[in-house]
């Protein structure tokens, strides 16, 4: 190991903020008011005092028709029905597995709500309960679909489609939430040779592309099978592209991935841990998404 | 606006650390000066003026603002003081320097600045960002605050400089840098900077005013082949190092009064002080000094010698009698011995004192002899001494080189004409530190109007006008229904305590003590509280009163005269006919005198029992109760001390003392005393549950066995046994010690054991264990002082907590400040002891006054035997002196005294003097020397051959009574001040 | 000594109505939810905000409507003139936690956060006076950088009396010691609710007034001066992300 390791003083520290052509825009900090009158929802970030409207946390302001909500830069993942998300098993328990998706509060994944191999629709038994840990233990990732939200905030999974299920070769890559755009699919198959799951709770699984795509959402766990250096080195790449964009807080999805792993080609694998290199590539990102823009 | 800077300063304390403090640069900090056009805006109180007609000096063509580096304010502060210097820029660096060296200057400084007169202007060049420099490594701090000067002038110059373009060079107003360094002059000169010294600077004033007299001597060339006096100084690092190594001492250094070749020094560890004898051991040592010392082989250890001696020397150069007299022969009881190797903080102030004569005429140098015994001569040059030579000067200490006898200083003003009575009080009281100026007009304006009327819808139909009255009887509980009185002594005019005493129903007594509500009128945070708090008490001068608080309140508003209504704060009684406290209550109210007695008055009305008026039952009833009182307090272990009491009758034109009388105490005096006490000690208790931290209470402190040592000693001659060891025995054995054939013997024993006890003290409950609130010699368990608030600002301080317990008056903040407490109670202790020592030389003054021209035989007692001398106390003075048994010097010996160490007797033949022993003497005054008046005692009675004189009674009988004739006939008013003073002193003695 | 000298400046040079310099950033750590850093003077403090995330340990503690709120505080062992060992939970630390978890519920909307909890930690890095005014302001930003939601902000502000009625803000710790009492007040900037006062001795009714409202105005201006940080570095990296835009 005669590689230099880098570690600079706080002064020497990079700035990891891109420049941008977008124009700031009006900013609520806590306690500000956001309207004076009354006939508004409330959203997120929200909340009314003596009939005003007034911001709780810092961000800026969304309104869809009359409901105002405050979108903060940073937040706990906020779970939406539908959502993609990894999450991985923290405990089990009767009839349900505990997934920590880095909402909140801990979300659940219920027993009736995962395909059980022999795929049929069928009753839960007994035996089934007892076979859980067979299937999904402490320590596994998932990725899944928030099925429904409960009362007390809390998320309920399902893994009910083949696309979801238990993951088995790759890396975990944890963003903030709020990078993570929404888009029409968050499976992506790289053509640079890796899979990635976008997880909108800011998991994202990255592992090499799987052939075959007949694995019935299932609990199939391939650790024997050897992944090539080529693809380990890809899913590394990967890995520091999305890290430094993330750094420069960057949205992340499939386009803005590919181009920053495009970007990257220049560096060794390993000079993409210097702050210096992830600066340089979220800056080429960017200005690569804002020509692709004006097109 | 703020840019910030950190530093680095490193501290030892056991070990290094690294301290980083903040230090913010500023750019809103005015340069002071009008002329100035960019610092308008910041300029806060611009000062230095812009129209400088030209230059004070000869030296220099410009205008110019001084600007002065620490060393010419901690030296020439005296010259600082003098008008002639105005436009001086005083740096921040320099002033933080001044306040460390020396605060009593500190002081002085901030007074020339606080006056807009003087136009001194402090520029904050330590936060200014042009004017702040960091030291450079390798520089020290003082280069570094001589550099941080020198960049402030410069920025200064420049400064002035850019706001005078178009005005002629020879008219733009320029700095001049006073400095005492020539290094620092030098660079200054090469910065082009003007620079010089005070000196040279004041030399060439067009008008000087005869200021060269007060600049400072600090280097005295002496020849080369002058002798060497006095060993050096050890240097402030080596004696840090002997300190620690603890191979010397320290301690404030009491020069003796006696025997200026004697002194101690008070070492803290140790239970002794330290004796230091002889000038090479003292070393240039000043009374009050503190001192680094070695301590001698205890084969060299000696005891204060029992010889009286005084520094009559001539002055002529520099020879000392070291004699073999200074040290005693044989020494019986060695003390501690050492002598002083450093000094570490002189305590050198101004002195009064008068010029010697001098032999050489025309000189400039002259020697200057302080009204202090403790205090060594001092040698000024000045060109008026023909004119000073008749006045009482004051002078301050420069420096004090090792080759010279005495220490140099400087001239700082003239008093007045040596004997004039107003002199010799301005003196008295410069000398004792009272502040005695005029009342301002600031402190004035917080008077009330006159005519201060109080009125209720009673007396008065037009209330709107009086609302305010109104309000404040409201409060007020009216007791102008009873009959309330005072007693006082004759001619008192500011009478603060009034009181009254009913039957009741149930056969207990209420009684009532009404104190002059003075709080009323002195409200905290004027500037009349300020300056009643500074003066903390009036000050009874024989001839003078120094009021603590403006007449129009002290004999006026606040005096409780018979038939005037007046404010009071009352504290009522309900007692048992044996005097025992049913209930007490605290009041506000309003009160009207019946009759202001006389002590002389009261004791009349109480003995004529044809008299049956309401105010003579009620006194009468008072009397009673008051003797139960005092029986108590007695059997509690309260001491009865004496000390000499006399009174002048003085002239009532020119106000010399005619007469002199010991004083009597009769019973109405006691019964005053007793419900003082009382009222006294409800309060205290009142208070202290109230306010726990904050009480404002005093206490005596139990004197350490060691300072009973004289008092048992001297009773031991005469074969009685003195128990000291609680205050009820010392009573006791007091008591018992009774002579039939010296009737005064048991009272000189009471003066002596007065001399014994140490100081009450004014003390913060908060700062003090409860133990410790002892009153030792009233034997009280907690005590404070209530009843005299015109005269003591203490009992201000108590009538303020007071009231604040019974709601009658909000607290504010500084009285709920246990610091701010704390330091007000040190300054009323520090005042009050003045005001007494004021009182005592006030005395001593009289006295001196009284003996002029006159010579007097009188009865006297030995109070101690001293190996040359006899101390002597005259009762009917009140008056103690040394009668010298050894021959003045010159003179010749005809009589050989033995001295006798074991028994403390001199004898001659057969005539022995004992301690105690009557004798006559005949007082005279010694004016041979009209510069320094001496009063000589010489034996009349026993007569000894040679050394006795005549008496002179049979001719001065005649004239005598004819004095005193014509005496009592003036006495009417002239008295009125005497007799006041004395009897309020007694009240402060026997209250303690 | 003299706290203001008579030209009315204090020792390090400020006007007595003067706070010390302010100097702070967000986002210092990417593992917290939010981080902040934060200077007055030279006092230097450290905050991290975890969660707000399910209750740790057993479920009993957890709160049915709101959240709770977990705070720590610990001196570095070189934030002092003397290096000194300090253990955790210290009689001292204990109370200042208390505090400081006192202060920090008064503005977090826990009611959002059922049978949740919120982490904050904060670290002293270097001790000048005011540790626990720097620790409430670091703890606020850090908050904010976690996006959890607040009433407003909640500012803490030291004062003292300088010369005996000259009320000084922002306390170094040379003050501190030197001087008499001091007063700390956290407090709801924009409505004015305190939700801490302290003192470390007592105030004379008569000074309490005006030292408590030089406090408020200290509080006041350190308000202005942080959200005024906020929104820049929120506008800094906030534009990139495309935040503004509506497909978010």
């Amino acid at each position: 190991m005669d590689q230099s390791i880098c570690i600079n003083l706080a002064v020497e520290r990079v700035n990891t903020s891109v420049p941008t052509r977008e124009q700031p825009c009006k900013l609520f900090t806590p306690g500000e008011i956001i309207f004076l009158q009354s006939d508004f929802m409330r959203g997120h970030g929200t909340y009314p005092e003596d009939d005003v409207l007034k911001a709780s946390v810092a961000g800026v302001v969304e309104q869809i028709g009359k409901l105002i909500s405050v979108k903060p830069l940073k937040n706990r993942y906020n779970g939406e029905v539908g959502d993609v998300v990894v999450g991985r098993i923290i405990e089990v328990t009767q009839k349900r597995w505990k997934v920590d998706t880095n909402s909140r509060l801990d979300s659940i994944l219920l027993l009736s709500s995962v395909n059980l191999p022999g795929g049929e629709l069928r009753r839960r038994s007994v035996e089934d309960e007892q076979m859980m840990r067979k299937y999904l233990i402490e320590g596994d990732l998932v990725s899944a679909e928030v099925q429904s939200i409960f009362a007390d905030g809390s998320l309920s999974l399902h893994t009910r489609s083949f696309t979801y299920g238990k993951l088995s070769q790759g890396i975990l890559v944890k963003v903030y939430p709020a990078l993570v755009k929404r888009s029409k699919t968050h499976f992506h198959n790289l053509p640079c040779g890796a899979s990635i799951i976008l997880g909108k709770n800011g998991f994202i699984w990255i592992s090499p592309t799987v052939s075959d795509a007949n694995s019935s959402g299932g609990f199939t766990q391939n650790l024997d099978q050897k992944v090539l250096k080529g693809d380990r080195e890809v899913i590394a790449r990967l890995r520091n592209c999305i890290l430094a964009l993330a750094a420069s807080k960057i949205p992340l999805y499939s386009t803005s991935i590919l181009y920053a792993y495009e970007e990257s080609e220049k560096y060794q694998l390993a000079e993409l841990l210097n702050p210096e290199s992830m600066l340089d590539i979220a800056i080429l990102t960017q200005q690569k998404i804002q020509m692709m823009e004006d097109f | 606006m703020l840019t910030s800077k950190t530093f680095l300063k490193k501290t030892k304390r056991g070990n290094i650390l690294k301290i980083v403090r903040e230090h913010y640069l500023r750019d809103d900090i005015g340069c002071g000066s009008r002329i100035c056009k960019k610092c308008a805006i910041i300029n806060e109180n611009a000062i230095l003026d812009d129209k400088l007609s030209s230059s004070i000096s000869k030296a220099y063509v410009n205008p110019h603002y001084l600007i002065v580096d620490t060393n010419v304010v901690l030296h020439q502060i005296d010259v600082l003081e003098e008008d002639v210097l105005i436009n001086v820029i005083i740096l921040q660096t320099v002033l933080e320097e001044v306040k460390h060296r020396s605060t009593s200057i500190y002081k002085r400084l901030n007074d020339i600045i606080n006056n807009p007169n003087r136009k001194f202007y402090v520029f904050v060049n330590e936060h200014h960002k042009d004017t702040y420099i960091e030291r450079e490594p390798g520089e020290t701090a003082n280069n570094r605050n001589d550099r941080a000067i020198r960049v402030a002038a410069k920025w200064y110059d420049e400064h002035l400089f850019e706001n005078q373009r178009n005005i002629s060079l020879k008219k733009v107003i320029r700095i001049v840098l006073l400095t005492g360094d020539t290094d620092n002059k030098e660079k200054a000169t090469q910065d082009g900077i003007f620079a010089a010294s005070v000196e040279d600077y004041i030399y060439c004033l067009k008008d000087s005013k005869g200021i060269e007299d007060k600049l400072s001597k600090q280097e005295i060339s002496y020849n080369e082949d002058s002798k060497e006096i006095f060993p050096c100084h050890l240097t402030p690092v080596q004696i840090h190092e002997g300190i620690k190594t603890g191979k010397l001492l320290h301690g404030s250094f009491q020069a003796s009064k006696e025997n200026f070749l004697e002194g101690q020094v008070n070492v803290e560890g140790y239970e002794k002080s330290i004796l230091i004898q002889g000038y090479i051991e003292l070393n240039r040592a000043v009374h009050g000094d503190i001192v680094a010392l070695e301590l001698l082989p205890e084969e060299q250890w000696s005891a204060p010698s029992e010889i009286v001696l005084q520094d009559d020397e001539v002055d002529n150069e520099e020879q000392i009698v070291e004699s073999e007299i200074i040290k005693p022969k044989t020494v019986k009881e060695k003390t501690p011995t050492g002598k002083i190797v450093g000094i570490i903080r002189r305590k050198w102030r101004q002195y009064c004192g008068i010029l010697q004569d001098n032999i050489l005429q025309n000189s400039t140098r002259h020697i200057f002899v302080p009204a202090e015994k403790t205090i060594p001569k001092i040698r000024i040059e000045t060109r008026q001494a023909a004119t000073l030579i008749q006045q009482r000067i004051i002078v301050a200490i420069d420096s004090w080189s090792r080759y010279s006898r005495y220490p140099s200083g400087h001239f700082v003003r003239a008093l007045g004409k040596i004997g004039d009575k107003e002199t010799e009080n301005e003196v008295l009281l410069l000398e004792h530190d009272v502040p005695h100026s005029r009342f301002s007009d600031k402190v004035l304006s917080y008077l009330p109007k006159l005519p201060w009327i109080i009125s209720d819808e009673k007396v008065l139909n037009n209330i709107n006008m009086f609302m305010n009255c109104l309000k404040q009887i409201a409060k007020r509980t009216d007791l102008r229904h009873i009959n309330v009185c005072s007693v006082d002594p004759p001619g008192c005019t500011d009478i603060d305590d009034a009181l009254h005493c009913n039957l009741l129903s149930n056969g207990n007594y209420e009684v009532g003590v009404h104190i002059a509500d003075v709080s009323h009128f002195i409200k905290s945070g004027t500037a009349l509280d300020e300056e009643a708090a500074l003066r903390a008490t009036t000050v009874y001068l024989l001839d003078k009163r120094i009021d603590m608080v403006p007449e129009l309140l002290s004999s006026n508003l606040c005096s409780l005269k018979a038939n005037e209504d007046r404010f009071a704060f009352s504290c009522i009684w309900e007692v048992t006919s044996h005097a025992e406290i049913v209930q007490i209550n605290f009041c506000k109210s309003i009160i009207r005198s019946r009759a202001a007695l006389t002590y002389e008055e009261a004791q009349l009305i109480i003995d004529d029992k044809k008299q049956t008026t309401v105010l003579a039952e009620s006194l009468r009833n008072l009397n009673n109760l008051a003797k139960i009182l005092k029986k108590k307090r007695i059997e509690n272990g309260a001491l009865v001390l004496a000390s000499p009491e006399i009174r002048f009758y003085l002239d009532s034109e020119t106000h010399d003392p005619i007469e002199v009388q010991a004083k009597q105490i009769r019973e109405t005096n006691s019964m005053v005393e007793e419900f003082m006490l009382l009222a006294n000690i409800s309060v205290a208790e009142k208070i202290y549950e109230e306010f726990p931290e904050y009480a404002i209470l005093r206490r005596h402190p139990c004197p350490p066995p060691s300072n009973f040592e004289p008092l048992i000693k001297a009773a031991n001659y005469l074969g009685f046994e003195m128990d000291t060891s609680s205050n009820k025995n010392l009573a006791r054995s007091l008591d018992a010690a009774q002579k039939k054939d010296n009737p005064y013997f048991n009272t000189i024993l009471r003066i002596l054991a007065t001399r014994c006890m140490l100081q009450a003290v004014y003390f913060n409950s908060g700062m003090v264990t409860k133990d410790d609130f002892y009153h030792y010699g009233l034997a009280a368990s907690i005590y404070t002082h209530f009843t005299s608030p015109i005269r003591r600002y203490a009992d201000i301080l108590v009538h303020r907590l007071l009231a604040a317990c019974i709601n009658a008056d909000p607290t504010y903040p500084e009285l709920l400040n246990k610091k701010k407490m704390n330091d007000i109670c040190h300054n009323l202790n520090y005042r009050n002891r003045m005001a007494q020592y004021a009182g005592r030389a006030s005395v001593a003054l009289h006295t001196h006054m009284f003996f002029r021209e006159k010579v007097q035989d009188e009865e006297g007692y030995i109070l101690f035997v001293r190996k040359n001398a006899l101390q002597i106390l005259i009762p009917k003075y009140g008056l103690e002196g040394t009668l010298y048994l050894a021959p003045v010097k010159g003179g010749e010996q005809y009589v050989n005294f033995i001295y006798n160490e074991e028994n403390h007797t001199q004898s001659y033949k057969e005539i022995v003097f004992h301690t105690f022993d009557p004798v006559i003497v005949q007082l005279s005054l010694d004016s041979s020397n009209i510069q320094h008046e001496k009063l000589i005692f010489k034996l009349v009675k026993p007569y000894i051959h040679n050394f006795s004189v005549p008496s002179v009674k049979q001719d001065t009988e005649k004239s005598q009574s004819n004095l005193n004739l014509s005496a009592s006939e003036k006495r009417k008013e002239g008295d009125a001040f005497s007799f006041k003073s004395s009897s309020k002193k007694k009240k402060k003695m026997s209250k303690q | 000594m003299d706290l203001v000298s008579s030209q009315g400046l204090r020792i390090d040079g400020r006007r007595p109505n003067e706070l010390r310099k302010i100097r702070c950033k967000l986002g210092v750590f990417s593992q917290p939810e939010g981080s902040a850093y934060l200077e007055q003077g030279n006092t230097k403090v450290l905050a991290a905000v975890y969660g707000p995330h399910q209750t740790k340990g057993s479920r009993s503690k957890a709160i049915h409507d709101a959240a709770i709120v977990n705070c720590q505080y610990s001196m570095a062992t070189f934030s002092t003139n003397e290096r000194k060992r300090r253990p955790r939970g210290d009689l001292k630390s204990t109370e200042m936690t208390l505090h400081l978890k006192q202060a920090m519920q008064a503005s977090i909307k826990t009611d959002l956060y059922p049978y949740s909890q919120i982490d904050i930690y904060l670290e002293v890095l270097q001790a000048d006076g005011g540790n626990y005014c720097a620790c409430v302001n670091a703890a606020t930003l850090a908050l904010i950088d976690a996006g959890i939601p607040l009433k407003e902000y909640v500012i803490a502000c030291s004062a003292s009396l300088g010369n005996g009625d000259v009320p000084l803000i922002d306390v170094s710790h040379l003050e501190e010691t030197m001087g008499g009492s001091n007063l700390t007040v956290a407090v709801l900037p924009l409505s004015g609710q305190i939700a801490v006062l302290e003192m470390s001795q007592k105030f004379h009714i008569d000074h309490l007034p005006v030292v408590l409202n030089e406090a408020l105005n200290g509080c006041r201006r350190i308000y202005e001066i942080l959200d005024e940080y906020v929104k820049t570095h929120l506008n800094e990296i906030g534009t990139i992300a495309g935040w503004a835009k509506s497909d978010f």
